[in-house]
């Protein structure tokens, strides 16, 4: 093994300077058996060598900014780098969660203008911003209502019905809160299956979870009589925002009939996903529900006439405890940072979020009417089957790849590799699960036409190459296909020198 | 709308999918759930207008490097070396996500990697995630993987022993995460100094877990959980808290007994944030692997036998177990861990060290200054503290705060509002930048305070 960052031989000391502790003696107030005999194993490395040793590893790390990601589900659209300059700003860097509200005006401002924006574009009436992820809103929205169940005397409404094509969390959201999972199949065409849901709801229904556009990238269009079916059995209809970027401006949630929301500010509001994190799940709820929701929310007073306030516009920002609070899901109020870098994002497009979804939209049917119709000169072993037939597409959209598989023996997991050697990252393998060899492909609004013109045709050459090449692939990568297997089997979890024992 | 690419090019794309207008692209959403109009939002704004007022607004906020500080309660106005913010956030990795395609993400898999080393050598256990939220969420799933691993193995089983101390919000996030899987969560009281009573602490004998904080919430190193282990038996988990800078001075948790360590990991790598995004550690031992949250970093070898990373036991998680995972976590904080690999790799183990001396240097200073001034008064005055202690102030914390916030000092946090009977108490708290003249402000400030409400 070599080039970890536990490998340097330089410095033996730390490499970065620190000014003197203000007294020399302090160690001593600490019990002697408290204290620590061997210092951790950490790296010895001067500021030079680990600047070094981090950008290569960067340099073998593929993001949005080094290619396309048509990472289905996961809205990797472009982060603008206005957003990070502003969160380095001292304003938000160096506050305490814990500062009086007077101390933190801005802050609570932006969040005011944070659950207005969301609640408008939701139809739904109240917000709250703290939710640190989507899996976590989507727990927070179910503990509210279960909360609301409870209050009502309802406490045998134990089950939360899932269709079979929804994301993971859902499911384990629900379970985290108590719930049995009822499972219900899609219909032939991967839309939702009524008569499944007409017998799936009954008097123990708490929730149906869903989300719409589907994880197929189709429009419900019956999502209105789904959600008249699970209200008339006494249940809540919760909406997965993980597709929210589809529909800004053109329908919204309250509309089709649901009573909470979350949203993935990482997703449609462009915190960027930083290798798998920090992300931002706030979540919506109509009036019923809004009591329940975590503390606090902010609130504010109009100031007498001549105060302008902090911020100047007037008002007088503040926490506010919702009546009957689940209390809290993170230690805080949310991740604030992405909170803030959304708040910027929000602002470019102001009530033109519609023309976002618009273009999302547009960009994803391009690509798969591209990919869907090679010129007819290519020599394609198989081309590939629509997950789901449908005239239009929202923001995304799914190809089994079983005709190819039938054909040669490639499977979607070996042409996702082999568009890795093109400069791509793959599409979302093998989810949902009820396509067969799925790839879904979700483009986002920040690509140009000829990034997609020129993703279908080298889609199309893979389809035309000798399997063989498909079948190795990755063969242009940092490292070639990586055994998954061998690590679970050997599960070198930490680098092995002196490793303590358990 | 700068950020469109083919703003302008609808139509030429349109004619070549054979479909005439932007209007047939939402034709399958039924007419009567439409938006009609436009958003009530205001109009756009250009990059130029948006930073105006993001600096307008976000300089109405008082910064805690704007004047002599001492908040704490769990975040650190920690200094964050240079490099780690310009190269944490390098586009390759600010820009990624979840590496699912490993051969295309061994940078952050390995930097992962090597963030798992140093968080199992800080704490002395095997095992590390990538993160989870905070160190709330943390401690909350600690718990629940803990009954996971032995609810089947002893005489309590769903039931969870915890220190009375812990922080409301915190105890409030563990509820909300064990009440809908019918976990018992019983409290364990702490003596007149602040140290966990060990005689009730042996009712966590037979239960699946007992979870503490060093330092706890008073900022109180407690010599006594290092007998933790014999109090409960070998049979009951034990799971502690910590604060991650006190390590580098104090026994970690993993050396007396820990089964699993959780605590806050933002002072290694980003500013306080207002409250996130932070991230929280997680450390076990082996027999809580399978069953742990969050994500994991293996090493593996390519099809040369080349020394590769990957993603591993995913199939305790949600996207693969559905509703039989061990978290529904997803999304976690993989950046801002690797902020604090950065900072961990700069500090190396001597930095460490020295980190700790100071912080707990800052704190003792700052506890002889106020110890002389009459009419303040030690809450805990026998016990050592690390960080963070709590004092007694004439009338209340809360306008005793206000009083000298006027006199241009951040006095530290009201304990009143997490416990009414604590109404005049103020934990204050120090940190590595804490200086002697912030000290002597503060000591001056209280004193005001205390000549005024006499």
């Amino acid at each position: 093994m070599t080039d970890t960052i536990f490998d340097f031989n330089g410095s033996k000391n730390a490499g970065w300077s620190q000014p003197s502790p203000l007294t020399d003696d302090s160690t001593s107030h600490i019990p002697e058996s408290m204290r620590r005999n061997r210092l951790p194993d950490w790296p010895r490395a001067s500021e030079p060598e680990l600047v070094r040793h981090y950008t290569k590893l960067s340099q073998k790390n593929f993001g949005i900014d080094t290619g396309f990601y048509p990472l289905g589900s996961c809205t990797m659209k472009h982060n603008p780098r206005l957003n990070e300059k502003i969160v380095q700003n001292p304003g938000i860097d160096r506050i305490h969660p814990l500062q009086p509200e007077e101390q933190i005006q801005g802050l609570l401002a932006i969040y005011y203008e944070m659950q207005e924006m969301l609640a408008i574009c939701s139809g739904m009436d109240a917000v709250t911003l703290q939710p640190v992820a989507g899996a976590q809103g989507e727990f927070t929205a179910i503990r509210c209502i279960q909360e609301y169940h409870r209050e009502r005397g309802d406490n045998h409404r134990d089950k939360v019905i899932v269709p079979d094509s929804a994301h993971g969390t859902n499911p384990a959201s629900a379970s985290m809160c108590g719930y049995q999972i009822i499972e219900i199949p899609s219909a032939n065409d991967g839309r939702i299956d009524l008569d499944a849901l007409r017998s799936a709801v009954g008097d123990d229904t708490a929730a149906m979870m869903i989300t719409n556009p589907s994880t197929l990238g189709v429009f419900e269009p019956e999502i209105a009589e789904a959600a008249e079916i699970v209200h008339s059995a006494g249940g809540q209809m919760y909406y997965d925002g993980a597709n929210f970027n589809a529909i800004l401006g053109k329908t919204d949630p309250g509309r089709m009939g649901f009573d909470a929301v979350h949203y993935n500010l990482h997703k449609t509001f462009s915190q960027p996903h930083g290798g798998g994190g920090p992300g931002s799940g706030p979540i919506g709820v109509k009036e019923h529900l809004s009591k329940f929701l975590p503390s606090p929310l902010v609130n504010r007073k109009e100031l007498p006439s001549g105060d302008i306030g902090t911020v100047g516009d007037g008002f007088l920002y503040h926490w506010e405890a919702p009546a009957s609070s689940i209390g809290k899901v993170q230690q805080w109020n949310g991740n604030a940072g992405a909170v803030v870098r959304a708040w910027a994002f929000y602002r470019r497009y102001g009530r033109d979020l519609e023309r976002m979804s618009e273009h999302a939209v547009l960009n994803a049917n391009y690509l798969r009417f591209r990919i869907m119709n090679p010129s007819s000169d290519l020599n394609i072993h198989a081309m590939p089957i629509e997950g789901c037939p449908a005239e239009v597409v929202k923001h995304e959209f799914t190809l089994s790849m079983s005709p190819l598989k039938d054909a040669t023996g490639v499977t979607g997991k070996d042409v996702a590799k082999r568009l890795l050697d093109f400069g791509y990252m793959a599409p979302t393998l093998y989810f949902p699960q009820i396509v067969p060899e799925c790839l879904m492909f979700e483009p986002t609004e920040t690509e140009s036409k000829e990034v997609l013109d020129k993703f279908a045709e080298d889609f199309h050459a893979i389809l035309a190459e000798d399997p063989e090449i498909l079948l190795t692939a990755p063969h242009t990568t940092p490292v070639g296909r990586v055994d998954e297997v061998w690590a679970a089997r050997n599960l070198i979890l930490r680098y092995p020198k002196d490793e303590p024992s358990s | 709308m700068d950020q469109l690419p083919n703003l302008g090019r609808e139509q030429e794309m349109l004619d070549i999918m054979g479909i005439s207008s932007m209007k047939d692209l939402f034709e399958d959403i039924p007419v009567e759930i439409r938006s009609e109009g436009t958003l009530p939002l205001p109009p756009p704004q250009t990059e130029e207008e948006i930073l105006m007022d993001a600096e307008r607004l976000l300089g109405a906020n008082v910064n805690l490097d704007s004047r002599p500080s001492f908040i704490s309660a769990g975040l650190s106005r920690n200094f964050v070396p240079s490099m780690v913010p310009m190269i944490a956030t390098r586009g390759e990795f600010l820009t990624s996500y979840t590496p699912y395609q490993p051969e295309v993400s061994q940078g952050m898999l390995q930097a992962m990697w090597e963030f798992q080393t140093m968080i199992s050598e800080l704490v002395g256990l095997p095992i590390s995630n990538v993160s989870m939220y905070d160190a709330s969420t943390s401690a909350a799933e600690a718990i629940t993987c803990a009954v996971r691993v032995k609810s089947k193995k002893v005489e309590m089983p769903n039931t969870v022993y915890v220190s009375e101390l812990i922080p409301p919000h915190r105890m409030s996030v563990i509820e909300n995460y064990t009440q809908g899987v019918g976990i018992d969560i019983r409290k364990i009281p702490h003596d007149e100094d602040g140290f966990l009573d060990l005689n009730a602490a042996t009712q966590a004998s037979g239960s699946c877990a007992i979870y503490v904080e060093q330092p706890n919430a008073f900022g109180i190193l407690d010599e006594g959980l290092l007998k933790l282990r014999e109090v409960v038996g070998d049979k009951t988990a034990i799971i502690v808290g910590v604060d991650v800078t006190s390590l580098g001075l104090v026994e970690p948790p993993g050396n007396w007994g820990a089964d699993i360590v959780v605590g806050e990991g933002q002072p290694f790598g980003i500013g306080p944030t207002a409250g996130g995004p932070i991230y929280g550690i997680f450390a076990c031992k082996k027999d809580f692997l399978r069953l742990m949250p969050g994500r994991i970093v293996g090493q593996s070898i390519d099809t040369e036998g080349k020394t590769a990373y990957t993603l591993t036991l995913s199939t305790r998680e949600q996207h693969i177990r559905r509703h039989r995972a061990t978290s529904n976590i997803c999304s976690n904080e993989t950046l801002i861990a690797l902020m604090g690999a950065m900072h961990m790799a700069l500090l190396g183990p001597v930095g460490l060290e020295t980190l700790s001396t100071r912080i707990l240097s800052s704190t003792r200073m700052t506890i002889d200054e106020l110890s002389s001034v009459e009419g303040l008064e030690l809450a805990f005055p026998k016990s050592p503290v690390f960080r963070e202690f709590a004092v007694k102030v004439p009338g209340k914390s809360s306008e005793a705060l206000s009083h000298i916030f006027e006199l241009g000092v951040i006095g530290g946090f009201d304990l009143g509002q997490w416990w009414p009977d604590k109404g005049s108490w103020i934990l204050v708290g120090c940190d590595e930048r804490t200086s002697e003249s912030d000290i002597s402000l503060l000591k001056k400030s209280l004193t005001s305070w205390v000549e005024e409400s006499s």
